[in-house]
């Protein structure tokens, strides 16, 4: 036995010493790629200023990819932005995509949809390098403004408070003959959810999210990685309620969810803006130019009229 | 923009004076007491409400414990104040007062006016003076608008309490009184949380983050904060993988058994479960588990469905090595056994099982780790593991730090646990080549010898051409006695 082991481990060292050594160079290339690649993306950019005349009344716009607006998204927010059954990010649809398409076609760049996690898109944004902008049904916030920019915003809306309709029917001084935006169904959904034991499910990073830890204190919030997963959830009673923004809460009961209503809108009046890095001035005074001939020219108005049935 | 114009116009319209509007004080008033006394349970102060004067309708502010739920005083935090306009009243301006201790100084204050769900186009210009904020708007709010404030930056005093936000307004009569707003409680500074503000301070950090990989990936004060906060996912973690783990050993011994049954139907029903399970992503179980049985009306607790769908998983490969380990097992074994006059069972449990322990403690280590790893995709259903804590963080922060720092909890297990196979493995690796421990003279129990005898005859039997039947001795005899 001891002459085969010893033969075994003559053959043996020779080719891990090899392995290792391919190994080790494999790994030192990877790192000195990834490295280049973090270097390369702020370089050309600094270049193309520099070198890039300002064509015609075209505003000067630095992107990620030549002629290319990459735009994140979680894309699983109807009507503002969704990806169709069956369809990939390609196909995206809504009141947003239109929107960027538009802006995309004033500042002649083609659209780039990536679909990723809404909490994941103002780090990348942040980051820089990979991602123009972020549209996800952004609310215009102090503490988002902190590490991003936002553009002018281009929506009002507010929040929603979601619950299973028979769950709904039994809550104390609650009476679907009052407007749902009153304060009295507000506050009796309130009372009734801040409660030990009651679950409440937002998606992770949002205004809703904030507004269930702020306002029910007792409750748990549960964020989740999107509002379908929170309305699922809520359907199959694993959550007593949801809270997201309203158009999308409104939309989704009505389409999809028809076990599911609104008991009761929060007045929140806030305002969403588009995603762009602080480092990118010159792309958001783009953006802005392109809303505001956008509002002018009624395009914001048709499209509204297109998704939500009317003008805000 | 002119549907919002005129829907303000007939709202205005609407809101008659007289009685119906006295009866809606009353309702408003009745509400607010209401809400105060029963949602929020605590020092709320609830003014008597005069008829034509502003109320405060909700007064929060945003948790600022790193990962936690709590208002931490002394610390920048963002307070949410609302208040309605009442009948007759047209509010001009208004000054918030901080409690003693407290300071608005920094902060940048959101003013919206809703008119019920629309926003008002109304411009206010917001000045933060110590502890007071004064906000005045361009032209007077009309009656029945929602004034909604955000102040972001604003610090509570640093100190246990419940504190409640007062102050004055104007209206076309003149400066009155606010009613005070519902108490928010807060809490004093935390050990965890003093450290991150002398972290903030010191230069060595500031070098350190203007880094932009390091302060990404690598921010002391997150990282610091996300330990303390990502402590008690990784304690759900872990009771997860250890309360699922031995009902997984348990159902996988079931299924190895069951996959190498005389019976063809015993056989298919372990054949089955065993490739769906391992046929199928554990992501795609999980979903179906959380949000298939609710829908059967089946309710059980998150974290013990989330144990059940691990174990049950789990099992699955358990029952493959398993079943590999006792068919690893050379038929000489039985043979030997059977020709000391030992029954099937006897042989199983006291010559088969303790060699295939042996042989498949690796892998079943290697698996366990894949189990707790796994854990993570439960946080996709909203069990509130170490990823999710991860997540949340990375959601508020904006940094990768907090992943990082799951990333530290998860090695804290997996690195020793891997140390320990290759250990493991090394040992088995020179028993089987025959280099392994020899056991040791001093006192042998009954059983020992017997096992002994048992063992020579084995090895004699199954290797008879051997040159060094001590070979094959199992291993699991010295270990015991090394670890006795």
């Amino acid at each position: 036995m001891k002459w085969f082991a010893t033969e075994e481990a003559g053959v043996k060292k020779p080719s891990h010493l090899l392995l290792t050594l391919l190994c080790s160079l494999l790994a030192v290339c990877c790192v000195a790629v990834l490295a280049g690649c973090g270097g390369q993306t702020a370089e050309p950019a600094a270049d193309e200023t520099a070198t890039e005349e300002p064509a015609s009344d075209v505003v000067d716009i630095e992107t990620v990819s030549d002629g290319k607006l990459i735009v994140q998204s979680d894309l699983a927010y109807a009507p503002m932005e969704s990806v169709p059954e069956g369809k990939t990010a390609e196909d995206a649809e809504g009141f947003e995509v239109d929107l960027v398409q538009a802006i995309a076609d004033k500042l002649g760049l083609t659209v780039e949809w990536q679909q990723v996690q809404f909490d994941t898109i103002i780090p990348a944004v942040k980051q820089g390098g990979t991602v123009d902008l972020g549209a996800s049904s952004f609310t215009i916030t102090d503490e988002r403004l902190e590490e991003i920019d936002f553009s002018e915003p281009y929506m009002d809306s507010n929040q929603a408070i979601v619950m299973q309709k028979s769950a709904a029917s039994s809550i104390p001084g609650f009476d679907v003959s009052q407007d749902v935006a009153g304060t009295e169904r507000l506050d009796a959904v309130k009372a009734a959810l801040d409660v030990e034991g009651t679950k409440v499910a937002v998606q992770s990073g949002t205004t809703g999210e904030a507004w269930s830890q702020e306002n029910l204190t007792k409750a748990e919030t549960v964020p989740l990685a999107d509002v379908i997963q929170c309305l699922t959830g809520l359907q199959s009673g694993l959550y007593n309620a949801v809270i997201a923004d309203y158009p999308v809460m409104a939309y989704y009961c009505q389409e999809s969810y028809t076990d599911l209503e609104v008991v009761a809108a929060i007045p929140t009046g806030e305002q969403y803006g588009i995603v762009v890095s602080k480092d990118n001035p010159g792309l958001k005074q783009a953006i802005d130019k392109a809303l505001a001939e956008l509002e002018e020219d009624g395009t914001i108005a048709q499209l509204q009229e297109k998704w939500f049935g009317q003008a805000s | 923009m002119n549907a919002r114009e005129t829907s303000r116009v007939t709202r205005l319209r609407a809101a008659g004076p007289g009685a119906t509007a006295k009866a809606r004080v009353k309702r408003y008033a009745l509400l607010v007491c209401a809400f105060a006394l029963g949602v929020i349970g605590l020092l709320a102060v609830v003014a008597p409400t005069p008829a034509q004067a502003l109320t405060v309708s909700s007064t929060t502010a945003r948790p600022n414990e790193d990962g936690g739920d709590h208002v931490i005083g002394g610390l920048p935090t963002r307070l949410t104040w609302e208040g309605r306009v009442e009948a007759g009243e047209e509010l001009e301006s208004i000054t918030l007062t901080m409690p003693e201790g407290g300071t608005f100084e920094g902060s940048s204050t959101r003013v919206t006016v809703l008119d019920g769900l629309n926003r008002q186009d109304v411009a206010a210009v917001a000045t933060p003076d110590g502890t007071t904020l004064a906000i005045v708007f361009d032209e007077p709010i009309p009656e029945d608008s929602l004034v909604r404030l955000e102040v972001t930056g604003v610090a509570f005093p640093n100190a246990d309490g419940d504190y409640v936000i007062e102050g004055t307004y104007e209206n076309q009569l003149g400066e009155q009184v606010l009613p005070s707003s519902p108490a928010i409680s807060v809490i004093a500074n935390t050990p965890v949380q003093g450290l991150v503000n002398w972290l903030d301070q010191q230069p060595w950090v500031e070098a350190w983050n203007s880094n932009p990989f390091l302060s990404m990936f690598f921010k002391p004060q997150i990282l610091v904060s996300s330990f303390a906060a990502l402590f008690p996912g990784w304690l759900v973690c872990l009771a997860i993988v250890l309360v699922a783990y031995p009902f997984a050993i348990l159902f996988g011994l079931c299924f190895a058994f069951m996959k190498m049954s005389r019976f063809i139907v015993v056989r298919a029903i372990a054949v089955t479960y065993i490739n769906i399970l391992r046929g199928t992503p554990l992501f795609l179980q999980i979903y179906i588990a959380f949000f298939g049985l609710p829908m059967l009306g089946i309710q059980i607790n998150v974290y013990i469905l989330g144990c059940a769908v691990m174990a049950i998983n789990s099992s699955a490969y358990l029952a493959e090595i398993f079943r590999a380990g006792i068919q690893s097992i050379p038929v000489g074994q039985y043979e030997a056994a059977a020709s000391l006059g030992m029954g099937h069972m006897r042989t199983m449990i006291s010559i088969i099982l303790p060699q295939t322990v042996r042989r498949v403690l690796p892998t079943v280590t290697s698996d366990f780790i894949t189990s707790y790893k796994d854990t993570s995709l439960l946080s996709s259903v909203g069990v509130m593991e170490l990823m999710m804590y991860a997540k949340n963080m990375t959601a508020i922060t904006g940094n990768i730090t907090p992943y990082m720092t799951a990333a530290i909890f998860y090695l804290i297990v997996t690195l020793p646990l891997i140390k320990a196979i290759t250990v493991v493995e090394r040992r088995i690796a020179r028993s089987e080549s025959g280099q392994g421990p020899r056991p040791k003279g001093g006192e042998l129990t009954e059983e020992d010898l017997q096992l002994d005898l048992a063992q020579d005859a084995l090895a004699q039997a199954a290797h008879a051409e051997a040159d060094e039947p001590a070979a094959l001795e199992p291993a699991y005899l010295p270990l015991a006695r090394e670890g006795a």
